[in-house]
C-alpha cells in the first residue's frame, strides 16, 4: 500500500472499514458492488412482471407458471460499480494557508479516492481548469491517484462556474461527485453549483478555508492584493473591521451551505488545517458520503 | 464691539504662521495613507465587509473625520484662547476686598424677596461676590453692629470665606459704620495685615480689636507700603452721616440692601415714673409710625405676660407719639409693652425686633445714703426731710470712721463733710468743703488756692442736680477751687473759678462741692454759707438724693442691646451673681471684690434677671430704642445727593467728605475668557486620545 504524504498508513488503516455510499442509486457501467435499479443478475429478488416477447426465457418463473397458467417473469436487483468524481480547484486562491488549502483538498480527495477504489468503484480525479486523471479503478490504481493528486499544484486562474460546466460537459455518467473549492469566485460559486444540479449526481461541496481567511491576524492600514486578478482593496483592519470581516465570512458560508441545502447537495466547511481524517471518518460519514 | 471683545496678543505675522495650522492638519489628514501591500487569496470577503462600510458611507465618514474635526477644534479654541476674548464683567476689581457687612438690627428687617432678611440677602450677596473673586485676590469678611469684628482675616480661601458669611448672625445693634471701616482700612490697606494674615495667628474675632484705634504703624519700611483695598459694604444705610472719616487707601462699594418703602411700627419707649409723693407708677409708651400712613395702633401691657391694659393710639404719618398706662402699684415683674398683632399686620410691619419693649420694675427698695461729717446739723436736716427720707435712708458716720472700709460699704453715696478719706469708696460720692482723694482732682484744685467770697457768676441749670435751684441769692465766706478733672464739668461757677464740679470715676460719680456749710473755728461751728436759709439748699440735697441714691436704686430701661451693664452687689460679700437671659439660658457673673458686676452678654433685647444669693431678684431691661435702626426705610436717592435719580436707588452714603453711591453691583471689570478655553482645548486632546484608541483597540 502506498505511504505518502497524502494517504498515510495509519489513515488507510482507518479507511479499509469505510467504504462510499450514495443517497442515490446510479447506473454504473461495469457490474460491481453496488445495488442498482437496473433489474439483472444478481441473487438478490426483486420483483416480478408479466412477461413480454422477448424476455428472458430463463427468467420465467416455472413454478406461477404451473399454477396460474401465466407468464411471470421473476426480476432480480443488479449490482452496479459507482463513479466517484473529485473535482478539485487547484486555482491559485487555494495555494494559500499553512498547510495551503490545495493540500488539504488533494489529502481529502487522497481518501475519498482510496475509499472507492478499494470497494471497486470508479474513481477520476478531475481539476477545475480540465486537468483530470484517467479513470481509475480497483485497489491496484491507489498509487496512480496519489501519483496524479500530487503532480497538481496551483495553476492558472480558473472560473469557477467555467471549469465546473467543462466538467459536467466531459463527464458522463452519473455518480457522486465531490467538489473541493473555496468558493471564492468574484461571479459567485452559484452557477456552478447549478449545473452540479442540473447533472442529477450525488453532490458533495466541500469548502475549504484557511485559517487566516477565516479569523485573520492582520491589522493596520493595508492594502490587500487578490493573488487572482491582482484586484486591490484598501483596508485600515480595526476591530470593528475585524468583526465585520468575520461577520462577512460567516454569512458567506452559511449562504453557500443554504444554497446547497436547498438544491439536495451537502455542504461541508473545513478548514486547511483540520485533520483530514478527521473529516472523512466523522463529517463525511455524518453526512452519508462515507459508510 | 469687537474691540471689547477681543484683544489681540500675538502681532500680525503670528496670526498668519498661526493662520496656516489648520489648513495643514487638513492637508495632513487627507494625504494618501502608505499602506503596506499584503498578498490574500481572495479580496471577496474583504471588498464585501468595506461594502457593508460604505453603505452607511455618510456616517462613516463622520465618523472617520471626528479626530480630524477634534484637532480643528483644539487650534480654533486655542486660537480663540490667543485673541484673548473678555467681556466687562461685574467683578471685584483690587488685589484685597474686604465684605464688609452689617448685621445692626435694621438688618433683620424682612423686605427681601419671599420675606428673606436684609441680613440673609447681604450674606448670599456677599457669597456670590466671593464666587466671582478674580483668581489671585485675597478678601476679608468684617462684620459690624455698633462694633466691628473681623470674622475671617484676608485670605484666597473661598471656602472659608464662605463659611465665615455663613457664620454671621443677626444682632439687636446699634450701628458705628465708621468703625467698621476704619478697621477695614488698618487691616485692609497695609503690607502688615497681609503679612499677619497669612503667617501669624488669626484675630480673636471675640477680642473686638479697637475700631477707633489707628492703624498700627508698620516696623519696616516694606511693611509700610500701604496697598489699595476695596471695602464692600452691605448695608442697608440705616445710621447717622459719618463725619471725620478718612478712607485713606480704602475704596469703599456700597452695596444698599433693603428698600426705600419697608414699613415698620416701633415702640421706642417705655418707662415707669412714680407719681409724686406716693409709690404708685404710670407707664410712658411711645410709638413711632415709620410708614407713609397715618397708624391707628394698639399698644398691649402686660406685665409678666398678664395683660394689664391696652389702649388705641393714633400715630401719624412719620411721627411718634406717646400714651401713659396708669399701672397703680406693679407687683416687681417685667412690663412689657407690645403693638398687637392686628396693628402689625394692618401696617405691614417688617421688623419685629422693636415691636415689644420692655421695663424692670424692681422691689421698691429705698436709696442708702451715708454722711459723714464730725456733726452738721444743717444737712443733717436737709437729707432728712418728709420727701428726703421717701427716696433714701440716711446714716450718719463719725468722721474718725471715715477710712473704715466696711462701714462705707453697701450705701449708694457717701457724702463727706469736711471728711477727706483716704480712699474713694465704691458709691457715688459728695465732697463738701474738701478734695477728693483722688490725684486728678488733688493735682488741678492745688494750682488755685483757696478764694474768700467768691462770687457765683453761673451755674449749669440743665443738670438735674441743680434742677429748681437758684444759687444767686447767698454767699459764701470761703471756698476752694475746684476745676473738674477730664470728663468732669463744672456746675456752679464763681468768678475766681469752678466751686462745684462733677466728675465721673468709674461707674459712680463725684461730687465736689468747694465750700463747707458748717465750719467749726475757735471751738464754735459757724456758718460759712447763708444758703442754708434759702430754699434752694434742701432742694438741692433732695436732687441728689434723687441723683445719687435713688436713680441708682431705680429700674433702668436705657440700657441698649450690647452695652455692658455694672451690677453692685445688694450684700457687700457677694462674690457672684445668677443671671436669666432673655432666651432662657443662665449665666452667672464672678467679681473680684470690691469691683461691681459686669455683665457683658446683653445682645437681647428683653429682660434679664439677676438672682443675688439665690434671694432677692433685680430685673434689667434692654431695649433697641433707636429711631435709626427702626426706620427701616431705605433712603431714596434725592435730587442734589449727585446719584443717578432714577426711581428706588438708595441714598449715596457720606462717609466723611466721602460721598459713596449705591451701586448694584461691583465695579465692572474686564474679565478674561482665554483660561477656560485654554482647558477646554485641553479637554479636546483628552478626547482626542480617547477617541483614537477606541478605534484602534477597539
Amino acid at each position: 500500500m502506498p505511504t505518502t504524504d497524502l494517504l498515510p498508513a495509519d489513515l488507510v488503516t482507518r479507511l479499509e472499514r469505510l467504504e462510499l455510499v450514495t443517497r442515490k442509486v446510479f447506473r454504473g457501467r461495469m457490474k460491481g458492488e453496488r445495488r442498482s435499479h437496473r433489474k439483472g443478475q444478481s441473487v438478490e429478488f426483486a420483483d416480478f412482471r408479466n412477461y413480454v416477447p422477448g424476455d428472458d426465457l430463463r427468467a420465467l418463473d416455472w413454478n406461477l407458471y404451473a399454477r396460474l397458467d401465466r407468464l411471470i417473469v421473476k426480476l432480480f436487483l443488479e449490482e452496479e460499480d459507482l463513479q466517484l468524481a473529485l473535482l478539485v480547484d487547484a486555482s491559485p486562491s487555494m495555494g494559500f494557508g499553512e498547510p495551503t488549502k490545495l493540500e488539504f483538498a488533494k489529502r481529502v480527495a487522497s481518501a475519498l479516492g482510496f475509499l472507492g477504489l478499494a470497494r471497486g468503484d470508479r474513481v477520476r480525479v478531475h481539476t477545475l481548469a480540465g486537468k483530470q486523471s484517467p479513470p481509475l479503478r480497483g485497489r491496484v490504481s491507489v498509487p496512480r491517484l496519489v501519483e496524479f493528486l500530487g503532480g497538481l499544484a496551483p495553476e492558472e486562474s480558473t472560473d469557477l462556474a467555467e471549469g465546473v460546466r467543462r466538467f459536467c460537459l466531459n463527464a458522463r455518467g452519473k455518480g457522486v461527485v465531490v467538489l473541493m473549492s473555496d468558493l471564492l469566485d468574484k461571479q459567485g460559486y452559484e452557477q456552478a453549483l447549478r449545473y452540479l444540479v442540473a447533472q442529477r449526481v450525488d453532490a458533495y461541496v466541500l469548502q475549504v478555508l484557511s485559517p487566516e481567511e477565516l479569523d485573520p491576524a492582520v491589522v493596520g492600514d493595508l492594502r490587500l492584493v487578490d493573488c487572482e486578478d491582482g484586484d486591490a482593496a484598501e483596508v485600515t483592519v480595526s476591530g470593528a473591521l475585524l468583526a465585520r470581516y468575520k461577520r462577512t465570512v460567516g454569512a458567506f458560508t452559511a449562504g453557500a451551505q443554504e444554497f446547497c441545502g436547498k438544491r439536495g447537495m451537502t455542504h461541508l466547511l473545513a478548514r486547511s488545517d483540520d485533520p483530514v481524517e478527521d473529516l472523512v471518518t466523522r463529517a463525511f460519514r455524518k453526512r452519508g458520503l462515507v459508510g | 464691539m469687537t474691540e471689547q471683545l477681543f484683544r489681540s496678543a500675538l502681532s500680525p505675522a503670528a496670526w498668519a504662521l498661526l493662520a496656516c495650522v489648520p489648513p495643514a492638519i487638513f492637508a495632513l489628514y487627507f494625504l494618501k495613507l502608505k499602506r503596506a501591500p499584503l498578498e490574500v487569496p481572495s479580496t471577496l470577503l474583504w471588498s464585501r465587509a468595506i461594502e457593508d462600510l460604505r453603505v452607511n458611507s455618510l456616517w462613516q465618514r463622520l465618523r472617520r473625520s471626528v479626530l480630524l474635526l477634534l484637532q480643528l477644534l483644539v487650534v480654533g479654541l486655542a486660537m480663540l484662547a490667543l485673541l484673548r476674548p473678555g467681556w466687562q464683567g461685574q467683578q471685584l476689581a483690587g488685589e484685597r476686598v474686604a465684605l464688609v457687612i452689617d448685621h445692626s438690627a435694621s438688618m433683620q428687617a424682612t423686605d427681601g424677596p419671599a420675606g428673606v432678611t436684609r441680613l440673609a440677602a447681604a450674606k448670599a450677596r456677599a457669597t456670590e461676590l466671593v464666587e466671582q473673586l478674580p483668581s489671585g485676590a485675597s478678601a476679608m469678611v468684617v462684620a459690624f453692629h455698633d462694633k466691628a469684628r473681623v470674622v475671617q482675616e484676608l485670605t484666597d480661601n473661598r471656602r472659608r470665606l464662605r463659611e465665615a458669611i455663613a457664620s454671621i448672625e443677626p444682632s439687636a445693634r446699634r450701628t458705628d459704620v465708621r468703625g467698621a471701616l476704619e478697621l477695614v482700612e488698618g487691616l485692609a490697606t497695609t503690607g502688615q495685615s497681609k503679612r499677619r494674615a497669612d503667617t501669624g495667628p488669626a484675630i480673636d474675632a471675640a477680642g473686638q480689636p479697637d475700631p477707633k484705634a489707628p492703624p498700627k504703624p508698620a516696623a519696616t519700611a516694606g511693611d509700610a507700603q500701604r496697598v489699595t483695598a476695596t471695602a464692600v459694604l452691605l448695608s442697608d444705610g440705616r445710621f447717622a452721616p459719618t463725619e471725620e472719616f478718612a478712607a485713606g487707601g480704602l475704596e469703599v462699594v456700597y452695596l444698599p440692601m433693603g428698600r426705600a418703602d419697608t414699613p415698620n411700627l416701633a415702640v421706642t419707649a417705655l418707662e415707669t415714673r412714680a407719681i409724686e409723693g406716693t409709690t404708685r407708677r404710670t407707664a410712658y409708651v411711645e410709638v413711632a409710625n415709620y410708614t407713609a400712613k397715618s397708624v391707628d395702633a394698639v399698644v398691649e401691657l402686660r406685665l409678666d405676660g398678664a395683660l394689664l391694659d391696652a389702649q388705641r393710639l393714633t400715630v401719624a404719618a412719620d411721627s411718634a407719639a406717646g400714651i401713659a398706662f396708669p399701672i397703680g402699684e406693679p407687683s416687681p415683674g417685667t412690663l412689657e409693652a407690645r403693638l398687637s398683632k392686628g396693628t402689625l399686620a394692618a401696617a405691614g410691619d417688617k421688623l419685629s425686633v422693636d415691636d415689644v419693649a420692655y421695663a424692670a420694675i424692681n422691689p421698691l427698695r429705698r436709696g442708702k445714703a451715708l454722711l459723714v461729717t464730725p456733726g452738721n446739723v444743717a444737712l443733717e436736716q436737709a437729707l432728712t426731710t418728709a420727701r428726703a427720707k421717701l427716696l433714701a435712708e440716711v446714716a450718719t458716720l463719725a468722721a474718725d470712721a471715715a477710712d473704715d472700709a466696711s462701714k462705707v460699704e453697701g450705701y449708694d453715696v457717701v457724702i463727706y463733710d469736711r471728711v477727706a478719706p483716704k480712699g474713694a469708696p465704691r458709691a457715688n460720692a459728695v465732697y463738701v468743703g474738701v478734695l477728693p482723694p483722688s490725684a486728678a482732682w488733688r493735682e488741678r484744685a492745688t494750682k488755685s488756692p483757696t478764694v474768700v467770697a467768691p462770687r457765683i457768676i453761673d451755674w449749669s441749670r440743665v443738670d438735674p442736680l441743680l434742677a429748681s435751684v437758684e444759687l444767686g441769692n447767698f454767699d459764701v465766706v470761703e471756698s476752694l477751687v475746684v476745676p473738674p478733672p477730664a470728663g468732669g464739668r463744672t456746675l456752679v461757677d464763681a468768678a475766681e473759678g469752678p466751686i462745684v464740679s462733677i466728675a465721673p470715676r468709674d461707674a459712680f460719680r463725684d461730687l465736689v462741692i468747694g465750700f463747707a456749710i458748717l465750719v467749726e473755728q475757735d471751738g464754735r461751728v459757724q456758718r460759712n454759707t447763708d444758703w442754708i436759709n434759702r430754699h434752694s439748699f434742701p432742694t438741692f440735697w433732695l436732687n441728689v438724693l434723687e441723683q445719687f441714691a435713688a436713680r441708682s436704686s431705680a429700674e433702668s430701661s436705657a440700657v441698649r442691646p450690647g452695652e455692658v451693664v455694672e451690677l453692685s452687689p445688694i450684700a457687700p460679700s457677694t462674690t457672684d451673681l445668677d443671671v436669666t437671659l432673655p432666651s432662657g439660658a443662665a449665666e452667672r457673673l464672678a467679681r473680684r471684690a470690691p469691683d461691681p458686676f459686669v455683665l457683658r452678654s446683653t445682645d437681647a433685647t428683653g429682660v434679664y434677671r439677676i438672682a443675688e444669693g439665690g434671694a432677692a431678684d433685680r430685673r434689667v431691661a434692654v431695649n433697641l430704642f433707636d429711631p435709626q435702626e427702626s426706620d427701616v426705610r431705605q433712603a431714596a436717592a434725592g435730587p442734589g445727593d449727585g446719584a443717578d435719580e432714577e426711581a428706588g436707588t438708595a441714598a449715596p452714603l457720606r462717609l466723611g467728605d466721602l460721598l459713596v453711591a449705591a451701586s448694584e453691583a461691583g465695579a465692572t471689570v474686564r474679565v478674561d475668557a482665554w483660561k477656560p478655553l485654554l482647558v477646554a482645548a485641553l479637554c479636546l486632546v483628552v478626547a482626542e486620545w480617547w477617541v483614537y484608541h477606541r478605534r484602534i483597540a477597539a
